[in-house]
């Protein structure tokens, strides 16, 4: 009995240190191109990492029951009748309950931390109108509209969504969040961009025959730069 | 060999009594659900033409008609047919009654708020229509334990017909006493 | 005999004469009024209607209720016992017969539902559109969708009517009428499902979020009227559970002496009797609005978000429906084919009330990108998030259960022990979903697509396979072929990981899911194409299965009473069980999971009983 557990012990160490190193290691999103990204990929390593751990822990123990115990050829007895233990159950019970009051929290802390606004810089206001299928943008500040959506590097942007006819849904995936834009209601998202570089938005809740190519252009750049696209624009 | 049926202990009346009341429970849930959904479109706003007095009036309609009922029932568990159909009758009777004042309100209510333009006429056609619904089948129910097949078995001691029936139209009674405050009370 | 005579023509014929005097009659009205006589809407939604309440009346089904009312004798058990094909076909109030009838059609509904969703995947394995317009990809991945789920409801709807009565030791459900009822409410459904495609289909996804489904086409209405009656299928049957268990159950089974999977049903019928309400209602509003013009989702008279509170105030429930009686058939197929006892048996009857309850004050977290008010979203993080712990009891007390025993891998084991781990995988990436900042990112990408596909394979598809092969022998007293079962095993789960696990990787590089086509530039197309592949490996999966089916049922070496050598009551009557079970109750001695010790036993049968599965 000891025997088996310190194997599986071991098994189990093994797996999770190699799921761990393989998530950790492997790039499996964009890169991240605003400042609230950090914060939420950090989350999710670490969800991550503990997802690995309990996930090859379990493995570990099924297959290995299932090769090691397995009913020999002419050995028609039964198992040991054991019909639980109580420390054990209630182990089972608290560990995980402790697990995941401690993600909800962090994840409270986290949500806080990306909702709120950032900064002393007056945050840039962008009104967003998402119809079937296509995004404008309106910059109440410049006075100016434009079917991409151009931002200035570093300057906290608070977006304003609405949606004219059923509901879409506003994604860049380098910024991380998404934001339903509902028709009827307007929805907002606060996004810091600090990457320049070309990004998309896609459009991530169903709303039809064209949903998939419910796309535009995004466009982080330097704020002088950002200045001027706004001058031209008003022309 | 043929298995005499009574070998299984089973509790016939316990059975349906559970089953009627579990239905009646899933059923409930649509209301609460209706009158969840007034609330959640439109707080306790209620415009001002809504016809109190004839609601209220339907109320007790309704509630007098539940009353009726439930002397019938008892009559029929003493197993006195004649004072159980009076009593039945005047429950349909009370039952029609309410429904034609359902259709007064109705043929108001497309003037003063109509489904088609109104939160509130959107939540008001739907909370009495789905009422009026489980009443026209409440009556139906009425009737069949009234027709002449029933009373055979009324004679022979068993009532269980008539206390489903009954059960379920006190339960549409029961409904009808949230949705009066909801739509004609609250603002 | 002739083919009129059997229950489902007869039905089928009433019902159409009765869809096409409705549509007359409604026409005929409409132009009365001084409306144009056709409206597709309303004429063939009434016509619906009517069309199920002749085609039931054709099949028989009101039969009872007629003489009843007449006051004439009505026994509940009023069919004869026809031991032939054709009972399959009429209205048998036989749970068994029921329970098999469901069974089926769950089947039939998963094979159409899959190559529809095999047909998008070829579409979908490479970047660009190939062969399907973007309107019919949607309408065929919302048509897989929806029908998948029906498909469920009926298969656990399946083993429930054929096991639960055996196991309470009844001689049928409390409402034999009523249960064959709710079966064949539901071909009607079905037939439904498939005439949304070539009314225009829908292309909302199966959670028609308005106001998008109020502009669908014609065929979202047919959707919802099919959903809407597979849902009062789900509520009468749970009804019926509900009074079995409580009411019919042996001398002797005390609450703690039934069967785990007693337990499930218990939980799963208590959600499917309170919240199948709110989706019923979600979806007629939606047919209201859509037909009558009423204003519950207009963005300025209504409210957008009314619909998702309602839907999901039941779908995540629902999910739930779906996975318990398939972690049931686990807790009943592990201790046998272990050779020990359940571990923690109290603690794991208990996590499916836990489940169910829990589960009922979550249905926030499929909103958290939709608009809700934040102080709402964190406290569906937190119930979310509590949910995962009786989980975890299940499947820890699953491994406690396997470890030191005597495991027997037959294919109903190997389907199991796949199960857990597959079930597991969905879990564990539901957690990180539940976390509002991280799901932020994950919602509606192919990370999603690939926890829910997890979550019901693991909690229905792979638990529905085991209960096939554990509980074959017992319906049709004979063996299923074990080569071929172990090779359907292997294969449905390489299948399996193919097909959903490059998924979580897709969605994390941002595919998003509904999509007919995507970006070539991301990259995505080697991984859809190892998407596609495996889906069409659980399909040739399921084609072996299919094989041995039918081979076994003609050829299948015949089945003991009691081949598994397990202990709960199903098991102790012949195979096939008699036409009413039991000829006596069963005396009810001890818990269900005795094994390990030899004098162990968990209940005695009646004298007839016992002589007659001696000769069975
Ligand atoms: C059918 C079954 C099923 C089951 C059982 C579950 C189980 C769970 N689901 Fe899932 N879910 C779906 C089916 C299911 N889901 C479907 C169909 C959708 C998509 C609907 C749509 O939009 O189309 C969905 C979507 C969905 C969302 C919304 C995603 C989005 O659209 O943004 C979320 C978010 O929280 C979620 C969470 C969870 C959680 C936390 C569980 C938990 O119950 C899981 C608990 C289990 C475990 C965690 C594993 C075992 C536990 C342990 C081993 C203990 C130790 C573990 C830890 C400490 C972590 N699910
Ligand atoms: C139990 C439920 C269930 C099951 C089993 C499946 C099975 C499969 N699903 Fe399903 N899926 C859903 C439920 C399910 N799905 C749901 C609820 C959605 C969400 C829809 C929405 O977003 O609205 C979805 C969405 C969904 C998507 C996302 C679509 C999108 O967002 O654009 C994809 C993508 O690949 C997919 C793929 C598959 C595949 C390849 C299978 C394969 O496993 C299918 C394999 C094929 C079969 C099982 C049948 C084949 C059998 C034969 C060929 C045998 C023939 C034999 C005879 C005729 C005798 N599904
Ligand atoms: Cu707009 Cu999808
Ligand atoms: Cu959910």
């Amino acid at each position: 009995m000891k025997k088996h557990i310190i194997i599986v012990a071991c098994l189990a160490a093994a797996l999770s240190a190699g799921l761990v190193a393989f998530l950790l290691r492997v790039n499996f999103m964009p890169p991240e191109a605003a400042a609230q990204a950090g914060p939420v990929d950090r989350l999710f390593d670490l969800l991550l990492v503990v997802a690995a751990v309990v996930f090859a822990l379990c493995l570990v123990g099924l297959v290995y029951s299932a090769v090691v115990f397995r009913r020999r050829r002419g050995d028609a007895a039964d198992g040991p009748p054991w019909h639980g233990h109580v420390p054990i159950e209630v182990a089972w019970t608290i560990v995980p309950l402790v697990i995941v009051l401690f993600f909800s929290v962090y994840g409270a802390v986290v949500l806080k931390d990306i909702t709120r606004p950032s900064g002393p810089i007056p945050e840039l206001e962008v009104r967003v109108t998402a119809s079937q299928w296509s995004w404008r943008f309106e910059y109440p500040e410049y006075q100016v509209a434009s079917s991409e959506l151009r931002l200035p590097v570093n300057r906290p942007v608070l977006l304003r969504l609405h949606a004219t006819d059923v509901i879409h849904s506003f994604w860049v995936p380098e910024f991380r969040s998404k934001q339903d834009a509902v028709p009827g209601m307007d929805t907002i998202l606060r996004i810091t961009p600090n990457r320049t570089g070309e990004y998309k938005v896609e459009c991530a809740e169903m709303c039809g025959i064209a949903h998939a190519y419910m796309l535009a252009p995004v466009r982080v750049v330097e704020p002088s730069a950002f200045e001027q696209w706004a001058r031209e624009q008003k022309r | 060999m043929a298995i005499p049926q009574d070998r299984h202990v089973e509790d016939r009346p316990a059975i349906n009594r559970l089953g009627l009341w579990l239905f009646i429970l899933s059923d409930g849930f649509l209301f609460v659900v209706l009158l969840t959904t007034r609330f959640y479109m439109q707080g306790v706003q209620r415009p001002a033409e809504v016809n109190q007095p004839l609601g209220l009036a339907i109320s007790i309609v309704l509630l007098l008609s539940s009353l009726f009922a439930y002397r019938g029932e008892t009559a029929a568990a003493y197993g006195d047919v004649k004072r159980f159909r009076r009593n039945i009758l005047v429950t349909i009777g009370l039952g029609a009654l309410f429904l034609a004042g359902v259709v007064i309100e109705w043929a108001e209510g497309f003037h003063f708020f109509p489904p088609q333009s109104t939160a509130y006429g959107t939540v008001f056609f739907t909370l009495t229509g789905f009422h009026a619904f489980h009443v026209v089948t409440g009556l139906l129910a009425l009737v069949i334990i009234l027709l002449p097949g029933q009373q055979k078995r009324l004679q022979s001691g068993n009532h269980w017909g008539v206390e489903a029936m009954v059960k379920y139209w006190h339960f549409v009674d029961v409904a009808w006493v949230f949705i009066f405050p909801t739509l004609y009370l609250v603002s | 005999m002739s083919i009129v005579s059997l229950g489902i023509v007869r039905g089928l014929m009433s019902g159409a004469l009765g869809a096409g005097l409705a549509t007359g009659l409604t026409m005929l009205a409409r132009s009365a009024l001084g409306a144009p006589a056709w409206d597709a809407g309303q004429v063939t939604t009434i016509a619906v209607f009517v069309g199920v309440f002749f085609y039931l009346g054709g099949l028989g089904a009101f039969n009872y209720w007629l003489r009843w009312i007449a006051g004439r004798p009505d026994p509940e058990h009023a069919s004869p016992p026809r031991p032939h094909w054709a009972r399959y076909f009429s209205f048998d109030t036989n749970h068994k017969t029921i329970g098999v009838q469901y069974m089926v059609t769950s089947l039939l509904v998963i094979i159409i539902a899959g190559i529809l969703q095999l047909i998008d995947r070829l579409e979908t394995a490479q970047p660009g559109m190939q062969f399907l317009s973007t309107n019919t990809y949607n309408t065929l991945m919302s048509v897989h969708g929806i029908s998948m789920l029906a498909a469920v409801l009926i298969g656990i709807a399946g083993m429930m009517n054929y096991v639960l009565p055996l196991m309470v030791g009844a001689k049928d459900m409390a409402f034999p009428r009523l249960n064959a009822l709710s079966y064949w409410i539901v071909p009607p459904a079905v037939i439904l499902l498939l005439v949304s495609l070539p009314t225009g289909g829908f292309d909302t996804g199966w959670t028609g979020y308005p106001p998008l489904s109020v502009k669908a086409p014609l065929g979202m209405q047919f959707m919802i009227l099919a959903f809407y009656i597979v849902g009062w299928s789900s509520i009468l049957g749970g009804v019926n559970f509900l009074t079995t268990i409580f009411k019919m159950r042996a001398p002797g089974m005390s609450l703690f002496r039934m069967p785990i999977f007693v337990w499930a049903v218990v939980a799963t019928s208590v959600l499917q009797i309170i919240f199948t309400q709110f989706v019923g209602i979600a979806f007629l509003m939606v047919l209201l609005q859509r037909l009558l013009g009423l204003t519950y989702f207009d963005p300025n008279t209504g409210k957008v978000l009314l619909f998702q509170h309602l839907f999901w105030f039941y779908s995540h429930p629902a999910v739930y429906i779906f996975v318990l009686p398939g972690l049931g058939v686990i807790s009943e197929v592990l201790p046998v084919f272990s050779r020990k006892p359940l571990f923690g048996y109290k603690a794991v009857a208990i996590s499916s009330l836990g489940i169910a309850g829990g589960g009922a004050l979550v249905w926030g977290h499929h909103m958290f990108a939709a608009g809700v008010e934040s102080w709402l979203v964190v406290p569906f993080m937190f119930t979310t998030s509590l949910v995962a712990v009786p989980t975890g009891v299940k499947i820890f007390s699953w491994l406690a259960t396997m470890w030191m025993g005597k495991i027997w891998l037959q294919t109903p084991m190997l389907f199991a022990i796949s199960a857990i781990a597959v079930f597991l995988i969905g879990g564990i990436t539901g957690v990180p979903q539940g976390i509002v900042p991280v799901d932020l990112y994950l919602t509606d990408t192919y990370w999603i697509v690939g926890h829910f596909h997890a979550t019901l394979f693991g909690g229905f598809v792979f638990p529905a396979m085991a209960a096939i092969y554990f509980w074959f022998p017992k319906v049709t007293g004979r063996l299923m072929g074990e080569r071929l079962g172990k090779l359907h095993w292997g294969l449905m789960t390489a299948g399996f990981l193919t097909t959903y696990m490059p998924m979580f990787w897709l969605g994390l590089n941002g595919m998003r899911r509904r999509v007919a086509d995507y970006d070539p530039a991301m990259g995505l197309g080697p991984g859809n194409v190892v998407v596609t592949v495996g889906g069409f490996l659980i399909a040739l999966s399921m084609l072996l299965f299919f094989i041995n089916l039918t081979v076994s049922l003609r050829r299948g070496a015949p089945a003991p009473a009691n081949p598994w050598g397990a202990h709960t009551l199903e098991w102790q009557v012949s195979s096939p069980p008699p036409e009413e079970n039991f000829a006596a109750p069963p005396k009810v001695v001890g818990p269900p999971y005795g094994y390990g010790a030899p004098t162990a036993v968990h209940a005695v049968l009646s004298p007839e009983d016992d002589a007659g599965r001696k000769q069975g």
